[in-house]
């Protein structure tokens, strides 16, 4: 069966997306960050993980780095919130959400989904990449 | 001066006639006494004293040669007088010691001569009145002298004053002027004195240095008025920009979090929708929830294009009229047709580089605006798109732009127009003049940050009543053909 694995911070995402790909058929584990995550594929491997861009502990950008160097053959969906992301105070540009996507598709994110999605836009993209 | 002369000459004057009388006085008296005494001698000879009729006959040809106007000899009690005089006349006789004693015009004199054992008496009396004459007339001759001199003077005095002070005097009124604030007025005087057209000629050039350093220092106060404005023009337009940039950062940050909470609203409400029954009386409510949900996201997707920051790829377009094109089709499906829109658009216009759908959200977003302004029947918005070269002069006016051409889109509306106010505000994310649920207060927001990534400018004028015009300016760009 397909594994994916899924990161986010925010717990309902994280039970949600569960829930649509294991009626999807997939075979899903779930990780509040990216430590844990990377820690679940080396303990189970993954065919896919789709992960929150902005996340305390190690962010999106990074954990799409390590999977891509550690698991060449893992697909990788990274989601973001849009907007500009992070306290206020940071400059609007430096952290701007596109900037941020743009990162994630630079060190090896196979594709990058804007929240919020259609269920069917992302399970349509989680089959096209593992071919499920 | 002339009071100098009021007290000198009336002293000098006084001296003068007081010598003149002196003199006059003394010659008088020395030669009554010097006569006196010759013919006193005159009157003996030997110790003997001439006989009575020649005595007689020298005092008559003292009276009759003018040289006496008394004449009489006393020897002992012996009186002769002169043939001429009768005995009223000769008791007139009272010595005079100083000339003009008595008041009697006339000076007499005694001179004792002693013949032998007899004392005898010459007693004369010599006239004053030429003396007198002509101690008047040198008077008259002095007064005349100090009257013509004064009358000189006073003369002179005048045509001096003339020379010298009338051009000091205006000189003076000149210097009033200047002083008072009005230097505009060459100071020129005329004068045949070298000091006064020397004077007037440094005068002069010190008043225009005045004026030189005046228009200088009036024009730099102009200029820096003018600087102290446009940059506090400036600074009132950075913090606009930076108030709308910060609320554009808020509000990304709010759409983070909104899409994260909208995200699982809207699968959790998909899988509930999922596991009900076709019949299930839940499924409208759950129906319900995923279109408002929806909506919600409609809402965070005009945040987000609000609050995204410039830098995104944009293209070169040869010509967006065919964008407007599209834009103004779309708006004409969403206006009711008892609008009227006039659109007037340049062909081909460009080259733009720009974001064609955001150039077209632009359009609709300033439409729809206008159009939601307009509550009376006969309502009209104008299109009109156009390139557009803005000269310096132009940038006097609207200092946010810079020399070039640019595109310039036009949407006005015969609306009820916004005060001043409104207008300060109109851009502010979520801030609406309509009603709470009738307009989510981001339309022009959105206009505002699709010309800031444009790199362009708007420019509003409004009356109440009236109507509002819009005027969106976005840079042309210059393609090598």
């Amino acid at each position: 069966m397909t594994r994916v694995i899924i990161i986010d911070d925010e717990e309902d995402i994280r039970v949600v997306l569960k829930e649509i790909f294991i009626r999807a058929g997939f075979d899903v584990a779930v990780a509040s960050d990216g430590n844990e995550g990377l820690n679940l594929i080396r303990e189970t491997g993954a065919d896919l993980v789709i992960t929150d861009i902005i996340m305390p502990g190690s962010d999106g950008v990074e954990t799409a780095y390590d999977i891509r160097m550690e698991f060449p053959s893992t697909k990788i969906i990274v989601m973001s919130g849009g907007g500009n992301t992070g306290p206020v105070d940071y400059e609007p540009s430096a952290i701007a959400t596109n900037a941020y996507l743009a990162s994630a598709e630079a060190v090896g994110a196979d594709m990058t989904i804007t929240k919020p999605f259609d269920r069917e836009e992302l399970i349509k993209a989680a089959r096209e990449l593992t071919g499920h | 001066m002339l009071a100098i002369h009021a007290v000198l000459l009336p002293l000098l004057s006084f001296g003068m006639l007081t010598v003149v009388r002196n003199v006059q006085q003394e010659i008088f008296t020395d030669h009554v006494r010097i006569y006196s005494r010759v013919f006193a001698d005159m009157l003996q000879s030997n110790g003997q004293l001439a006989d009575d009729e020649r005595i007689v006959e020298a005092l008559d040809s003292s009276i009759l040669g003018g040289r006496s106007v008394y004449a009489v000899f006393q020897v002992g009690n012996r009186r002769l007088l002169s043939s001429i005089m009768n005995e009223y006349d000769a008791e007139k006789f009272v010595e005079d010691f100083s000339f003009g004693e008595h008041g009697d015009d006339v000076y007499y004199l005694a001179a004792p001569l002693v013949v032998g054992n007899t004392m005898a008496v010459l007693e004369l009396g010599f006239d004053e009145v030429p003396t007198l004459l002509a101690i008047q007339s040198a008077r008259r001759t002095i007064l005349t002298i100090v009257m013509v001199y004064l009358i000189v003077t006073v003369l002179l005095a005048v045509l001096v004053s003339d020379r010298v002070s009338s051009p000091l005097q205006r000189l003076r009124r000149d210097s009033h002027k200047i002083a008072s604030g009005d230097y505009t007025r060459k100071m020129s005087v005329d004068s045949e004195i070298n000091e006064i057209r020397e004077l007037t000629d440094d005068l002069e050039h010190m008043r225009s240095t005045l004026v030189g350093i005046n228009a200088r220092l009036e024009g730099e106060i102009a200029s820096r008025e003018k600087a102290e404005a446009e940059r506090r023009k400036a600074e009132t337009h950075l913090r606009h920009m930076h108030r709308l940039q910060s609320i554009g950062t808020l509000a990304g940050g709010v759409a983070h979090e909104f899409n994260n909470v909208l995200l699982p609203i809207l699968l959790y409400t998909d899988l509930a929708l999922e596991d009900l029954p076709d019949d299930s009386p839940s499924r409208p409510n759950l129906e319900r929830i995923l279109k408002l949900a929806n909506r919600a996201k409609g809402l965070s997707e005009q945040i987000l294009t609000f609050g995204r920051p410039s830098g995104e790829a944009m293209e070169v377009h040869s010509n967006v009229a065919p964008v407007l094109d599209e834009a103004l089709s779309m708006v004409r499906a969403l206006i009711p047709a008892s609008i009227d829109i006039q659109v007037e658009i340049q062909r081909p216009l460009g080259p733009l580089e720009c974001d064609p759908n955001e150039l077209q959200q632009l359009v609709v977003n300033l439409c729809s605006n206008a159009y939601k302004a307009i509550k009376k029947g006969d309502g009209r918005i104008q299109v009109s798109a156009e390139s557009f070269d803005v000269t310096p002069d132009y940038v006097k006016k609207h200092p946010r732009l810079e020399v070039g051409r640019y595109v310039r889109v036009t949407v006005a509306d015969n609306g009820e127009g916004m005060d001043s106010a409104t207008i300060d505000r109109m851009f502010d994310p979520f801030f609406s003049t309509r009603d709470v649920g009738k307009g989510t207060g981001l339309g022009l927001s959105v206009v505002h940050g699709i010309v800031a990534k444009h790199s362009g400018d708007i420019a509003v004028s409004s009356e109440v009543e009236i109507g509002t015009t819009i005027d969106v300016y976005l840079p042309q760009v210059e393609v090598s053909e």
